[in-house]
């Protein structure tokens, strides 16, 4: 089962994420600002990581820079309920790998993270 | 002020609440104010940045953001209630102003906004911005909902 990491500063939606992804993935950390999802992303390395943007201390655009700056490989979809034009041209410039603006649609976060570990049919 | 900032706030308002609480909200007025200052005791308050700047308040009874919070998080209420309760209305009110900010940045602008800050009681005073406020009171079945929205761009200054 692949492993994830959910970061946003509202428990209550690091409750719901985790209650959509629970079946079908394990959480094994979550962290409520970018500092922590810095830390905790090099000590647990999971498979994939739910961001938000707007964290205190370090937000999600900073924590995605830093964390795709250590670890290039790391799988990162933003989750945010700011979804400007502008901000999802930066995130995506910074290497996330998909943009879902809150609120979502439950079967639409797994079906995006599950996309991220399809390999691409051979030519 | 513009009134055309209300707009945005009154569609993402409408929707999120919809959306995450299955709440159907209609508008009940419109008022012009000095200042976002909330009228009623648990207010979220949110700052913008950028392309447009001010404040937003969010502000409801004690009993609205306890419905609100059974109705997004069913069989879930913690024993650490008012946690989870303040962190659930101010979720929300970062997805309206996250969603309404959509449409004020456009297609080449960019909004900041801070994440929310929650206030409980009627005896915090709290210096809110002065900046000519459009209060919009929602209605619901589990209550009133008041968006005081204290916004201003460049060429209102």
């Amino acid at each position: 089962m692949k492993t994830g990491m959910i970061v946003d500063d509202a428990a209550f939606m690091r409750m719901r994420l985790k209650d959509i992804l629970m079946f079908d993935f394990k959480i094994v950390a979550e962290a409520e600002d970018g500092e922590q999802a810095i830390s905790l992303y090099r000590e647990h390395r999971p498979d994939f990581v739910t961001l938000d943007i707007t964290m205190p201390r370090v937000d999600g655009l900073q924590a995605l820079s830093q964390i795709l700056t250590q670890f290039p490989e790391a799988k990162v979809i933003i989750v945010s309920a700011v979804g400007q034009k502008q901000i999802v041209f930066q995130a995506l410039a910074f290497g996330a790998k998909d943009f879902i603006v809150k609120p979502f649609d439950p079967d639409l976060v797994k079906k995006r993270i599950k996309r991220l570990f399809m390999t691409a049919p051979p030519k | 002020m513009r009134a055309e900032f209300a707009n945005p706030f009154i569609k993402a308002v409408v929707e999120v609440f919809e959306k995450e609480a299955d709440i159907k909200l209609t508008r009940k007025d419109l008022k012009i104010r000095n200042s976002p200052q909330p009228s009623r005791p648990i207010s979220i308050i949110i700052g913008a940045t950028g392309h447009v700047r001010g404040q937003v308040v969010y502000s409801m009874d004690d009993a609205f953001a306890y419905e609100l919070t059974k109705k997004m998080l069913p069989n879930k209420l913690s024993p650490d209630l008012r946690k989870m309760l303040n962190s659930a209305v101010s979720e929300l009110a970062n997805m309206v102003t996250g969603r309404a900010s959509i449409e004020l940045a456009g297609e080449d602008h960019m909004i900041n906004i801070t994440p929310p800050a929650v206030c409980s009681g009627m005896d915090v005073m709290i210096d809110f911005l002065n900046i000519p406020t459009l209060a919009l009171t929602f209605l619901s079945s589990i209550g009133e909902l008041e968006v005081n929205i204290a916004l201003q761009t460049d060429d209102d200054l």
